[in-house]
């Protein structure tokens, strides 16, 4: 094992996929100079063809990546922003998502989608701060993976090139822009879809969380274990298949269930595992399922957007309302958001990387 | 290059092949054997059979949604048996029943139809794109309905085909008309071939009526594409002849449409036109001419009755199951 930043997973997982098989392919804005995610060495080492810069042009990129896949390529479709997905709703959400079904199964579409989502970085407004998981694991016929270290990045993003399926993979911005790092082993591997992972072990409540949020967990349970609380932290990797036993398994341990999630509340991801949840699990509970989410609101830019975003506090006092204390336990923001001063080095530019 | 005497006959009986089964179908929704919709594409067959008659088996084929396809389709090689099975909701359809009317067969070129118009374009540049990467001179056409042509995934898809130089074939199948409206209402331009113009895409007017022409044109794009020298785009002019869908009323703009345009286009049926200039070269007799027609009767009866007769599917849960994701 060795420690790798999260981006150098994600160029290893493309670099070895694009290797190991040559219909792989990437397509999206900026591929071919994008300073940090396409080192100039991907563009010597495979060509141009192989990574396929494109016009602002999303219902044909992702159209495109669709194209391609009918054609019995791999090609993976690539934005900074899933916000910039939108205009391309319906070559994701209908052509990606339901051509295979309304075909018969007929044919297969082997295409991956691979964003950046999420806010905090420093307020970049309703479309450029989004996640939008929530609308993706709504849409039967798209997997869905939400890695949040290098180890699972790097392994969830290799199965989703071999998937035969449309395939979504969302990497929080936040987490390529800090240098966040950790143990990847040099030989290869995947990590097959539909695995939870724990990512901390505890015994008095169940925190189910998604992307960044894993990271905001993480530190708050590490605080209120100073208070004496023991936080166990879920984290379900991918969306689609949901890994809802391991779910179950751990609130059958705690009797208590927290779920953060980053997008908006409303018809969230955290609404539908706790419905999953309440199906099969209603009898482990000892108190009300509490969900912690971005407000239903869109999401203000500038210095305006804490007050729309999930923050640590949320995760610590849902926390200790379902423990049943009343006391609130002040927490930490979140120590990621420290560096860089303004968005672009939020987003890991500005400063030499790899 | 001119056309042998076989090539001529052949789109000549193709475009008899699909008037037949576009009947059929009108036939099969009016009886209730169809329980979603037809578009009948009558008098517009000249244009699908004209593109598609020599296509290579391993091209690509999107097809509009205008006779559902069929004048593309069927050219390709699908059986009219496969086609009705679809729609009548037979597990032999090329869906197994579960699309409706929507058309696919991968072996054939033709990866699906598009619910949304214009959804078909960034779908084509990205096969072409493969087709580039393969390099097996493969073309991809895309035939669509001139309202499409508004939408901004082919103008997105002209840029990219240009820029790279892809094996792509725009081909507008302009009837003239968009649902229950004239399309020179939302057209600031008479020819939508003039949008190649723009992206320095080689673009032509053609007559849509004669399949001979229609041919031709579509030839030198093919070749062009397959010579690695990028996307061209075609119009063709035609005219719907039936109302939009069967069943529904025959308005243009909420007022019943005018028999006598209708005539006026009838008199340049694309069959007729095709047989005038055939026996008028000594290519058919009056005698071919019945035996291609009654050919084309016995195919479409036979495709019908052996559809009709297919049983539908016996666990659909099962198969929409296995629909939904490949393993």
């Amino acid at each position: 094992m060795r420690e790798i930043k999260f981006v150098q997973a994600i160029i290893e997982a493309l670099e070895e996929e694009m290797t190991r098989d040559e219909t792989v392919f990437i397509i999206g804005l900026n591929v071919q100079a994008d300073p940090i995610l396409t080192p100039v060495r991907l563009v010597e080492k495979f060509g141009t063809k192989r990574l396929r810069e494109v016009p602002i042009a999303e219902p044909g990129i992702l159209g495109c990546g669709v194209g391609a896949a009918l054609a019995g390529y791999r090609p993976i479709v690539h934005s900074r922003f899933v916000d910039f997905f939108m205009p391309a709703a319906d070559e994701l959400f209908h052509k990606a998502a339901k051509w295979r079904y309304i075909h018969g199964g007929k044919v297969t579409i082997p295409v991956t989608f691979l964003a950046g989502i999420g806010g905090y970085l420093g307020g970049g407004g309703p479309e450029h701060s989004q996640c939008l998981e929530g609308y993706i694991m709504h849409t039967p016929g798209l997997k869905l993976a939400i890695p949040t270290t290098p180890y699972d990045l790097k392994g969830l993003l290799k199965t989703a090139i071999r998937d035969n399926n449309p395939t979504v993979v969302l990497y929080h911005r936040i987490l390529v822009g800090a240098g966040t790092s950790g143990l990847v082993p040099e030989e290869e591997y995947t990590i097959p879809f539909g695995q939870a992972d724990i990512k901390r072990e505890g015994k008095d409540v169940t925190v189910v969380a998604t992307g960044l949020m894993v990271f905001m967990t993480l530190q708050v349970a590490d605080q209120l274990q100073e208070k004496g609380l023991d936080v166990e932290v879920l984290d379900p990797r991918t969306l689609e298949p949901l890994d809802i036993e391991t779910i179950l398994s751990s609130v059958k341990k705690t009797h208590r269930l927290v779920i953060v999630d980053e997008d908006t509340l409303r018809c969230s991801v955290g609404a539908e595992i706790g419905m999953q949840f309440m199906e099969k699990g209603f009898d482990y509970l000892d108190a009300p399922i509490k969900r912690v989410g971005a407000a239903n609101s869109p999401i203000p830019g500038g210095f305006m957007e804490c007050y729309a975003l999930p923050q640590p506090q949320d995760i610590a006092d849902a926390i200790t309302e379902v423990l049943g204390i009343k006391e609130s336990f002040q927490v930490k923001p979140l120590e990621l958001l420290k560096p860089g001063r303004h968005m672009g080095e939020r987003l890991g530019y500005g400063k030499k990387e790899n | 290059m001119d056309l042998t005497k076989e090539q001529k006959i052949r789109l000549y009986t193709n475009l008899v092949r699909v008037r037949k089964l576009d009947e059929t179908m009108v036939k099969a929704l009016l009886t209730g054997k169809i329980s979603t919709f037809f578009h009948s594409g009558e008098g517009q067959e000249a244009v699908g059979v004209g593109a598609c008659s020599f296509l290579r088996e391993d091209d690509y084929l999107f097809p509009s949604h205008r006779g559902h396809a069929i004048s593309k389709t069927l050219i390709k090689g699908l059986p009219a048996r496969i086609i009705l099975a679809e729609h009548y909701g037979r597990i032999t359809g090329c869906c197994d029943g579960v699309s409706g009317f929507h058309t696919c067969d991968m072996k054939l070129g033709i990866p699906g139809m598009s619910g949304t118009l214009g959804g078909h374009f960034p779908l084509a540049v990205g096969m072409g794109l493969a087709a580039q990467l393969r390099g097996k001179k493969q073309v991809v056409m895309v035939i669509e309905g001139e309202g499409t042509y508004a939408r901004g995934t082919f103008h997105e898809s002209m840029i990219m085909a240009a820029t790279w130089k892809l094996p792509n074939l725009f081909i507008v199948e302009n009837n003239q008309i968009m649902g229950n409206t004239p399309v020179k209402i939302i057209h600031p331009k008479d020819d939508f071939a003039d949008l190649g113009f723009g992206y320095g895409v080689p673009a032509k007017v053609v007559d849509g009526q004669d399949v001979f022409a229609v041919h031709k044109e579509v030839q030198t794009a093919i070749d062009r594409a397959r010579a690695d020298e990028g996307p061209s785009l075609i119009e063709c002019k035609t005219y719907r002849i039936q109302p939009h869908a069967v069943g529904l009323p025959d308005t243009l703009l909420g007022r019943p449409r005018t028999q006598e345009e209708i005539e006026v286009w009838r008199k340049r049926d694309p069959i007729k036109l095709a047989q005038k200039r055939l026996l008028k070269e000594g290519v058919l007799t009056q005698v071919d001419i019945e035996k291609i027609d009654g050919g084309a009767a016995n195919e479409m009866e036979e495709a019908d009755r052996l559809a009709w007769a297919d049983p539908m599917p016996t666990d659909p849960k099962e198969i929409l199951k296995k629909a939904l994701y490949a393993e």
